[in-house]
This record gives C-alpha cells, sequence and structure tokens, in this order.
C-alpha cells in the first residue's frame, strides 16, 4: 500500500484549495499584498523566494494558524472568509482537510511517537484508541519508523521526529498537506530521509504546497513552482521552465544566490 | 554535655509540635495545589468574569501577608457567626496562600510552553479543551515542579505564623518549653534546627529536580 492509501484506508477523494486575493499585516507593517493561488487537486505547489518575502505567513493563512485581514479560501465546498466572523464548523472542516507540518516538527515531548500519532485521530476523528494505534503503527512502520514507536521525540533524530510529524498529519486523513520548511532544521543528509517521504506521498497523489530552500525537491517533485517576494507572488508555472529562463529579475537575482551557493 | 540532656528532654514536646506543623503544611499543599491548579487555568480564562474572579482570589492570596489572613479567618469571621478551631482557621489559612502561589507558578509554567505546541494543536484540529489539558497542561506541569516544591518549602516554614492564633504547631511548643525556664536560646535554637532538618533536605531535592528537569528539556 501507498502512504496515502495507509494514511486513509482508501484513496482520498483528492481535493485542491483556492485562494483569493488574501491579504495580511502586522499593524502596519504589509506581510502578504494581494495573493491568489489556484493549486489543483493531486498536484505539489513548491513556494521559494527570499526570506522575509511572506511565503510561511501565506502558508499558514492557509489553515488559518494566522488570520488573513481579507481574502477568501475555498476548500471542499467550504468558502471561508478570514476577514469575516469564521464559525466553528467551517474552521474544524478547513483544519480537517489540511495536515500541517513544522520546520520545528512541534511533536509533543510528553507523548511517545505512537501517542503523538494516535492521540489527535481519537480526540479529532473519534477513533477508538485500538485502530488509532493500528493506523499509527502502519503509518510508522511506513516511514521506517516502527522501532520507535515508544519513544519520546526527545529519543529521536531531528529527521526521525520530523517523518513522525508527517506520520501524525496523515493518520488525520487529510486531502491537503502543507509543508513549512520541513527540512531546514535538519542536517542535509538527515533532510534526505524526510524528503524522500514527501516525495513518496507526491507519488501517491497527495496534494501539497511546500515552502521550501530545496531546489533540487523542487525542481524534480513539484508540478507548479511559484516564487514569492515582497509579500506577493512574482512569479509562477513549471518549476524547470522557471529556473531556466526566469522571468523577473528579482527571480532570477535569488535563483542566482540560491544555485550558485 | 548536660545541654545535651536538656535537649533531649525538650524532644517529645517538640516532636509534637513538629507533627502539627507538617501536618498544617501537608493539608495546605494538598488542598491548596489543586485549587492552584483550578486558579491558574480561571486566570487564563477567556471569560472576563472567570478570570477577574480567579485574579481576585490570586491577588488577595499574594499580596495580603498570610498573617493578615490567618486573623481574618480567626479573628474576622466570626463577625458573621463563622467560627473555626483554631487549627482549622491555619488551614484555611494557608491553603489560600498555597493556592495562590502555586497558581502563579502553574500559569507561569504553562505559558512557557513553546507556541509550536499550541500552533500543532490547532493545524491537527484539537479542541480547545484537548489542547489545554492534554497538550499545554502536562508540559506546563513538568516545569512549574521545582517552583512547586519551593512553595511547599516556604508553606512549612508559613506553618509558624500559626503560633499567633495558639495553634500548638513547632513555635508555640517550643514557646511553652521556653516559658517553664526561661532558657529561650536554647530552645528556639533547637526548634530553628528542627525547621531546617525539613527544609534543607526538602531544597536539596528541589534543585535535583531542577537540574534533572533542566536536562531533559
Amino acid at each position: 500500500m501507498t502512504l496515502s492509501e495507509i494514511a486513509n484506508g482508501k484513496l482520498a477523494p483528492r481535493t485542491g484549495i483556492r485562494l483569493d486575493n488574501i491579504s495580511k499585516r502586522y499593524g502596519d507593517h504589509l506581510v502578504i499584498d494581494d495573493v491568489s493561488l489556484n493549486v489543483e487537486p493531486g498536484t505539489v505547489t513548491a513556494l521559494i523566494g527570499p526570506s522575509g518575502a511572506g511565503k510561511s505567513t501565506f502558508l499558514r493563512c492557509i489553515n488559518l494558524l494566522e488570520r488573513p485581514d481579507s481574502g477568501t479560501i475555498q476548500v471542499d465546498h467550504h468558502t471561508i472568509e478570514p476577514g469575516k466572523v469564521i464559525n466553528a464548523k467551517d474552521l474544524a472542516a478547513l483544519r480537517r482537510t489540511v495536515g500541517m507540518v513544522f520546520q520545528s516538527f512541534n511533536l509533543f515531548p510528553h507523548m511517545s511517537a505512537l501517542k503523538n500519532i494516535s492521540f489527535p485521530q481519537q480526540k479529532v476523528l473519534g477513533r477508538s484508541k485500538e485502530e488509532a494505534d493500528e493506523r499509527a503503527l502502519q503509518l510508522l512502520e511506513r516511514v521506517g519508523l516502527k522501532d520507535k514507536a515508544h519513544q519520546h521525540p526527545g529519543r529521536c533524530s531531528g529527521g526521525q521526529q520530523q517523518r513522525i510529524a508527517i506520520a501524525r498529519a496523515l493518520a488525520l486523513d487529510p486531502s491537503i498537506m502543507l509543508f513549512d520548511e520541513p527540512t531546514s532544521a535538519l542536517d542535509p543528509e538527515v533532510g534526505l530521509e524526510v524528503l524522500a517521504v514527501m516525495r513518496e506521498l507526491a507519488d501517491d497523489g497527495m496534494t501539497m504546497i511546500v515552502v521550501t530552500h530545496e531546489m533540487q525537491f523542487a525542481r524534480d517533485v513539484s508540478d507548479t513552482l511559484v516564487v514569492m517576494a515582497d509579500c506577493r507572488i512574482i512569479e509562477q508555472g513549471d518549476p524547470r521552465a522557471i529556473m531556466s529562463d526566469p522571468q523577473e529579475d528579482r527571480t532570477r537575482r535569488f535563483l542566482r544566490a540560491v544555485l550558485e551557493r | 554535655m548536660t545541654w545535651l540532656i536538656e535537649w533531649a528532654g525538650y524532644l517529645p514536646q517538640l516532636m509534637s509540635g513538629l507533627g502539627v506543623s507538617l501536618m498544617i503544611a501537608g493539608v495546605s499543599i494538598v488542598a491548596g495545589y489543586p485549587l492552584g491548579l483550578v486558579l491558574s487555568v480561571m486566570v487564563q480564562h477567556r471569560n472576563l468574569a472567570v478570570r477577574t474572579l480567579g485574579l481576585a482570589v490570586v491577588e488577595i492570596g499574594r499580596g495580603a501577608p498570610a498573617l493578615v489572613i490567618l486573623y481574618l479567618f480567626y479573628y474576622g469571621l466570626p463577625k458573621f457567626g463563622i467560627a473555626f478551631e483554631s487549627i482549622t482557621a491555619a488551614c484555611l489559612a494557608l491553603i489560600w496562600n498555597s493556592a495562590a502561589y502555586s497558581s502563579e507558578i502553574m500559569r507561569a509554567g504553562m505559558q512557557s510552553v513553546a507556541r509550536g505546541q499550541h500552533e500543532a494543536s490547532a493545524a491537527l484540529g484539537l479542541s480547545r479543551g484537548h489542547t489545554f489539558f492534554r497538550v499545554i497542561m502536562p508540559q506546563g506541569m513538568r516545569s512549574a515542579i521545582p517552583g512547586l516544591m519551593g512553595v511547599a518549602i516556604q508553606m512549612f516554614q508559613g506553618t509558624s505564623l500559626a503560633y499567633a492564633i495558639a495553634v500548638p504547631e513547632l513555635m508555640k511548643s517550643a514557646y511553652n518549653i521556653g516559658s517553664q525556664d526561661f532558657n529561650y536560646l536554647q530552645i528556639f535554637a533547637l526548634a530553628g534546627i528542627c525547621y531546617a532538618a525539613i527544609s534543607m533536605p526538602a531544597t536539596w531535592i528541589t534543585v535535583y529536580f531542577e537540574k534533572r528537569l533542566a536536562r531533559h528539556t
């Protein structure tokens, strides 16, 4: 079975997500300036750009960890307007549909790897402990960490923790996965094992939005490359096309900086 | 060496006083900490009325000297027809005291939990209740342990205030012995040693826990 099949029991209905005119400011400081993005079901979107461009903030707006000041989010027949009052049902539906993986893993340090993955299933989806544990073990096996099931995160390496975090998100059957610089806190070598898991997930047809500095991953795995700079999207399209022939001067400068490193 | 024999003679009476002191401290901790937990939740509550009530209880408990609260319970409340035994009044006053101080330590512990823990919980779709009681509280309480042990030591030493309302605790026992033959210096020194004999090892244990917890986080 593939990763997402294990995650879903069956193949999840593929879901895309559409964001329109998202803006976000902190006080007088504009961080997202009228950004729109349409992600087709089953595709991988890589979000790159210089730091401070607003990539992470934008990603965090998608599942409303950051509340945009205006714009609309459409996912799975739900339309959410963050500028207005969000009802609890829409928020719950959004969070259920969208899974997220953080740069700093954010596993629960007081729970074993198994419990990290099993506990949210029981609370959010109402699964029985047996069912949730079984699902958790399957996922742990799939990310190559079955032997770590009863270890606490503090006993695991960064790469292992991140794979556990991916398993934790997948256990809730999301149809879209957000990755916020999932390998930035890891040694390059360790990052590879995380990228391998993500690549597999992409091959399974998971809809993914990935903020990353891993240019090779962006080129090889993503279907769409989105370049953000100065709080907005400056260029998007086929990753190979953009990387070999960027249209914007700002993109060219950024790519030169990362590729010639 | 005669003083040593004298000291040995004082011990039984002192020990019974020490027993009462430990009992009062124990009650104030066993009842005060759960109350402190409730208060720490209240002061973080979204509802303004709940938060204000919690804050009032905490700030009075921390702001007023324990002796004042003790007197209010013992001498003040009978005015409203509520009269307590001296030992009950002492326990109640110290429960309030320990609840107030422990609640602030627990609150600080919970607020020190990394922001990422809240974010991960939110992203997973966990409810506020589950996030608080299953994710934040267990971690916050862990880092509160050394502070709570420190408050426990303070509570034990605070039981000496109960002397002021004639509770037969360690200080009162010492005073009684001293007033028999006016050997105050020796007997209060001995009482001090009794307090230290409990407090110092407790402090060492606290330091040990502090180090242990620091290593594992």
